[in-house]
């Protein structure tokens, strides 16, 4: 435990000095409100800017509050989650690449601490701009669109929340299994690239942590799909064995650091 | 004391080490030498718990996880930029199992003897080479192991720098053992009470600086006549293996030949005029060429 924390406290101190607690939330406010904002807006930017003839009708369709904030969610989900992951990835392989690792692993640590104190800052960050990104949708959905029950936002802030335990845990286990260029191409493969695929064909199927975020925005609706629990099992399943095979594989490669 | 035994490392077929057995006295200095790729490091790798061996031990008397007595430097330091020096020592402390309450004092500590003092606040992204090669010694001493492991500690440092840290290292030699590659023979001639040479992954000599020396070093003499003429005849009269520099020769003894004193027997029946006459120790790296060429 005594472990856990001085890494953790390294670890936060680290990403809260490169500003990473900064910029991610902010990445993720632009994109939660970008879209509100611009469907609201979409007549008169066409009527500025469009060079539209004269006598041009435009029906624009009438959105409600869940569309909107699911059109924030599939942004949180295509360049959130790609820089989210890129700046993961490198997190256990970086160092022990470039040697800042052997000053630690030569020492009495133990590797479950090491892999659960990036896992509880890379989640911290991933959740703490997921949540400033929706907040900041939700503020502009309520103001332009109409109100959202707070039970069925906090239920789907809260599925979210555990996509992103699983993308975290996904993405350090590909940094301690493998060196950054690998780690990095399997995680943008395994998760942004996974859920294009997934919601190309995923009509095949129900069951499917990629379908968690979908699934989680449909509360607003008032009910969400009947494989919802299913899946949230499935995700906290896979999410448990990303974390024992990354424990396992930071201390399998930890003789590869360099010296 | 620490005992190593039987080590071997094998990676596929290629065997980097194999079979090297040594012991290190308590509070004792020894240089691990030999030329690039002997395997120094990967035996110091071994050493620090980082690499486990092929086979073979490694023991220091009365203690269970070696991991908790060793202080490692590797040969270029890399440290979380982000991070000062203190919050980096300290950290260092605590994970090698300084309680917490006393983790900063030790931190603050050791940063003042290795001189660090003034810049302890900084983060190390801004130090420069030798800071870092300081705060590395910082970090590997920080928990007060009962093993120093040094990868080349000076070779990358200008001659400033490494007085600096040589000194350094000769104060800790009171306190703790010290284990120590080099290929810089000068310093290893300076601060030694163990050689340890390595060629092709094995141990092929072991001993004192004296030891080696006597067991490697044929005796040699410079004797300086008055003129070059007298050098160059004496040397060609002598039938010794002789080289002449100016008006001095260098005259080897290997074995059966003639001792000192015949040789002086011989320097007045030749009746040259001679001006001095010395006994030449080899230099470590004499002996070290002799050992890496055998």
């Amino acid at each position: 435990m005594n472990t856990f924390l001085t890494l953790f406290t390294k670890e936060f101190r680290e990403a809260w000095r490169s500003l990473k607690f900064v910029w991610m939330p902010l990445l993720f406010i632009v994109l939660g409100i970008m879209d509100p904002l611009t469907n609201y807006f979409m007549e008169d930017i066409l009527g500025a800017v469009g060079n539209l003839p004269e006598g041009f009708m435009l029906t624009m369709p009438e959105l409600h509050p869940i569309d909107v904030l699911s059109a924030s969610t599939s942004q949180f989900q295509s360049i959130g989650l790609v820089v989210l992951v890129a700046t993961i990835a490198s997190a256990i392989s970086r160092e022990r690449q470039n040697g800042m690792a052997t000053l630690l692993y030569v020492r009495p640590i133990s590797f479950t601490a090491l892999f659960m104190s990036k896992w509880a800052v890379a989640s911290l960050l991933g959740i703490v701009s997921g949540v400033a990104g929706y907040a900041g949708s939700l503020y502009y959905t309520t103001l332009l669109y109409g109100s959202v029950e707070y039970g069925a936002f906090m239920k789907m802030l809260g599925t979210y929340c555990i996509w992103i335990l699983f993308v975290t845990a996904v993405t350090l286990a590909c940094s301690a299994m493998f060196n950054t260029a690998i780690s990095m191409t399997l995680a943008i493969l395994l998760l942004p690239f996974g859920l294009m695929i997934d919601s190309i064909i995923g009509s095949f199927w129900s069951l499917s942590p990629w379908k968690l975020s979908a699934y989680g925005v449909q509360f607003i609706s008032g009910g969400t799909s009947e494989y919802y629990t299913a899946t949230v099992a499935l995700t906290l399943a896979l999410m448990i064995s990303a974390v024992l095979l990354g424990i396992l594989f930071s201390k399998r490669n930890a003789a590869t650091a360099k010296i | 004391m620490i005992t190593v035994s039987n080590l071997t490392k094998t990676f596929g077929a290629q065997t980097v080490v194999s079979n090297v057995s040594f012991t290190l006295e308590t509070n004792t200095a020894t240089a691990l030498i030999g030329p690039n790729g002997a395997g120094k490091t990967t035996t110091l790798s071994m050493l620090t718990g980082l690499l486990a061996p092929t086979s073979g031990s490694i023991e220091i008397a009365g203690v269970k996880d070696i991991r908790r007595e060793i202080g490692f430097l590797p040969q270029y330091p890399q440290f979380y930029p982000w991070l000062t020096a203190l919050e980096f020592t300290e950290m260092a402390a605590k994970l090698s199992g300084v309680p917490a309450s006393a983790a900063k004092k030790e931190a603050e500590r050791v940063l003042t003897f290795v001189g660090l003092e003034e810049a302890m606040k900084k983060k190390t992204v801004t130090f420069s080479g030798g800071m870092k090669q300081r705060l590395g010694m910082a970090q590997a001493i920080v928990h007060k192991p009962k093993l120093l492991l040094l990868d080349e500690p000076v070779s990358a440092l200008d001659p400033v720098g490494r007085r600096e840290i040589m000194n350094l290292l000769k104060e800790l030699q009171q306190q703790t053992t010290i284990l120590y590659s080099t290929h810089i023979l000068n310093d290893a001639e300076e601060m030694t009470d163990q050689l340890l040479f390595l060629r092709k992954g094995e141990l092929v000599e072991s001993g004192s600086l004296t030891e080696v020396r006597t067991k490697f070093e044929s005796p040699r003499y410079r004797i300086e006549f008055a003129t070059q003429e007298d050098a160059l005849q004496f040397a060609s009269q002598s039938q010794l293996s002789a080289t002449v520099t100016g008006s001095s020769v260098y005259v080897e003894i290997i074995e059966e030949r003639p001792t000192m004193q015949q040789l002086l027997e011989r320097l007045v029946a030749s009746k040259f005029a001679v001006t001095k006459v010395e006994r030449v120790t080899a230099s470590l790296e004499e002996i070290f060429m002799k050992v890496a060429g055998q």
